[in-house]
């Protein structure tokens, strides 16, 4: 579909010059399409190689040698008959959930304050909270677990998701869109009378929808894939999350076809945000930089 | 979308007088979360790295001796030097990777969108998924060493042979993993080239590589500068790769700066050094960023 060539040109309408060159930039061309067929089997196959490993039969040839005679669904149904695996889905959804809507909500909120409001240090407050960005989550790991242990927070959601929740790139996102938005606007609504919540649920709201929209769908990506703070703080299997339970899983002697079973399970609700919001979450990259 | 029209219009000074506790209370739920999450762990730190705290919770100050520790521990410089080679592996990978595909899918007439789909897509997975598929990629049964061996190249111990050997092949994982936000940034900076500069070159006969080393490269210095800045930032957090190809190993030929870190903390339980540690990683990123504000000041004036 994509190899289909364009339709020479009428030879005799065109001049010769614009002629040679057409035909020099749709063989340039051609070697462009190559080359990312190349590059998008590089991303692709190892996808791909997850999925046929997974619905080969444990212990029969298969990839790289061969692709298998018979494909099973026994090891995806092991994997999801195992009571831990859907555990931790579960915990990865509560994880990823709980963040969204609550960093999307005080986030808003903070950013609606430093963008309308004029408060007694409301610039400094907004400076140091980007100044976090420049500190590494690593950084302060060993900090991070104390505190929340010596607040018995080790081993329960509260102590995985709020930690979790003081999000500066959010903040700050919605104090830019905020700002942009017309003040028309808001003086209507004073003039009308509106209440500050009022203005924050019926105007600030609906009005930042689209990047509410952007920003949960990272902030769900950023926890569905976060590994180290989880990996620390959730330490008995009934409290894992899907990146911590694959690493176990990992670590022993499990049947490969297994791990891959899992693994292409727990990568799902990725595709499928990627599938719906592909264009949507690309577009946001370039004009927000939000970054994983 | 229906405001009530009931109260009667507030004069305007009454709702200055509000706006400051209206602030406080819009900003305060995060800035809570911020206290307690961001600035205390951050203040936290720095107190910890003077101290010789233990798991129990029982600790004394002890000055300085952990950074006496640090600079005399071999393993410390050994992290340091592993995480250093990993980013010049990492970020340079990144770069060409990231700036070869950016400027195919600018250039591409067909299925640009396809492309760039099939491109950013393991973007949306995490590091331990791509980890658990590159193990079996990088197995002597797996997909690498089978395309090697029909043509006739021996098993390639990727994730078990000399440092640079495990090193590159991490490298390639994260790269592989992650490219695509790089990517989709030097996409955006290649379409805001103006367009009449490339025609003008066009014009004048400049070829296509000339065109890209003369024009595009300088014009999208900024952008790749920007790129080069957050991956080595990323570069020297690697962790979860680590973690889970290869515990460090072998012979702590892949022993990262963060996977130190973690080793201190959650085997040894030394949370005053491992503390320390992270003290540090804060400050080869803060290095990083000042280096990047001085070379944007500088272009700048």
């Amino acid at each position: 579909m994509t190899t289909l060539t364009a339709p020479p040109a009428p030879a005799a309408t065109s001049p010769a010059g614009t002629g040679r060159r057409r035909r020099r930039r749709s063989g340039a061309n051609l070697w462009l399409t190559v080359l990312l067929i190349l590059a998008s089997v590089f991303t692709v196959v190892p996808f791909v190689a997850v999925i046929v490993l997974a619905v080969t039969p444990e212990g029969a040839q298969t990839i790289p040698q061969r692709l298998p005679d018979e494909v099973t669904l026994d090891n995806l149904s092991a994997v999801l008959s195992a009571s831990s695996f859907l555990r931790w889905t579960l915990n990865s959804f509560i994880y990823s959930i709980v963040s969204v809507v609550v960093i999307l909500l005080t986030a808003a909120m903070a950013g609606y304050a430093f963008a309308r409001k004029r408060f007694p240090g409301s610039n400094a407050l907004m400076w140091s909270f980007l100044a976090t960005l420049m500190v590494p989550a690593q950084a302060t790991l060993i900090p991070m677990f104390v505190l929340v242990s010596r607040m018995e927070g080790v081993n329960t959601f509260w102590g995985l998701i709020v930690p979790t929740l003081a999000n500066s790139q959010a903040v700050f996102l919605m104090r830019q869109f905020i700002k942009g938005l017309p003040d028309d606007l808001f003086d209507a609504a004073k003039i009308d009378g509106a209440g500050e919540w009022t203005v924050f649920w019926r105007l600030v709201l609906p009005l930042t929808k689209p990047v509410l929209a952007t920003l949960g769908i990272f902030v769900f990506l950023w926890h569905w894939n976060d590994f180290l703070w989880p990996l620390v703080v959730a330490q008995t299997d009934d409290m894992r999350t899907l990146t911590v339970g694959l690493s176990t899983l990992n670590a022993e002697t499990i049947a490969r076809a297994r791990i891959m079973a899992s693994a292409a399970i727990s990568v799902i609700p990725c595709l499928v945000i990627f599938g719906v919001l592909q264009r949507y979450l690309v577009n946001s990259i370039a004009t927000t930089g939000l970054k994983g | 979308m229906t405001l009530q029209r009931t109260a009667p219009p507030r004069p305007s000074w009454r709702d200055r007088v509000r706006d400051p506790g209206w602030g406080l209370i819009f900003v305060l739920p995060m800035l809570v979360l911020f206290v307690i999450f961001r600035f205390v762990p951050s203040l936290g730190a720095l107190g910890m790295s003077f101290t010789d705290y233990r798991l129990s919770g029982d600790f004394s100050f002890v000055g300085a001796e952990n950074y006496r520790r640090l600079i005399e521990d071999d393993l410390f410089f050994d992290s340091l030097r592993v995480t250093l080679l990993y980013a010049l592996m990492y970020v340079p990978l990144t770069l060409v990777v990231s700036l070869g595909t950016a400027t195919m899918l600018h250039h591409v007439v067909r299925g640009r969108g396809l492309f760039r789909g099939l491109l950013f897509l393991p973007y949306v997975t995490s590091f331990v998924m791509a980890g658990i598929i590159w193990i079996w990629i990088y197995d002597s049964n797996g997909l690498a060493n089978g395309l090697l061996e029909r043509v006739g190249l021996g098993p390639v111990p990727f994730l078990t042979g000399n440092q640079a050997m495990v090193l590159g092949s991490l490298a390639i994982v994260s790269v592989w993993k992650s490219f695509g936000y790089s990517m989709l940034i030097l996409l955006a900076g290649l379409k805001n080239i103006p367009e009449d500069v490339i025609e003008a070159a066009t014009l004048d006969g400049a070829g296509a590589w000339a065109k890209f080393r003369r024009i595009t490269l300088p014009l999208l210095r900024p952008v790749i500068f920007f790129v080069l800045v957050i991956e080595t930032i990323v570069a020297f957090q690697v962790f979860d790769t680590i973690y889970v190809m290869t515990g460090g190993g072998p012979a702590r030929a892949s022993y990262g700066l963060v996977y130190m870190l973690y080793d201190q903390g959650f085997k040894f339980f030394d949370f005053g050094y491992a503390a320390t540690i992270g003290v540090m990683l804060f400050l080869v990123v803060l290095v990083i960023s000042l280096v990047q504000r001085y070379v944007l000041d500088r272009e700048n004036t």
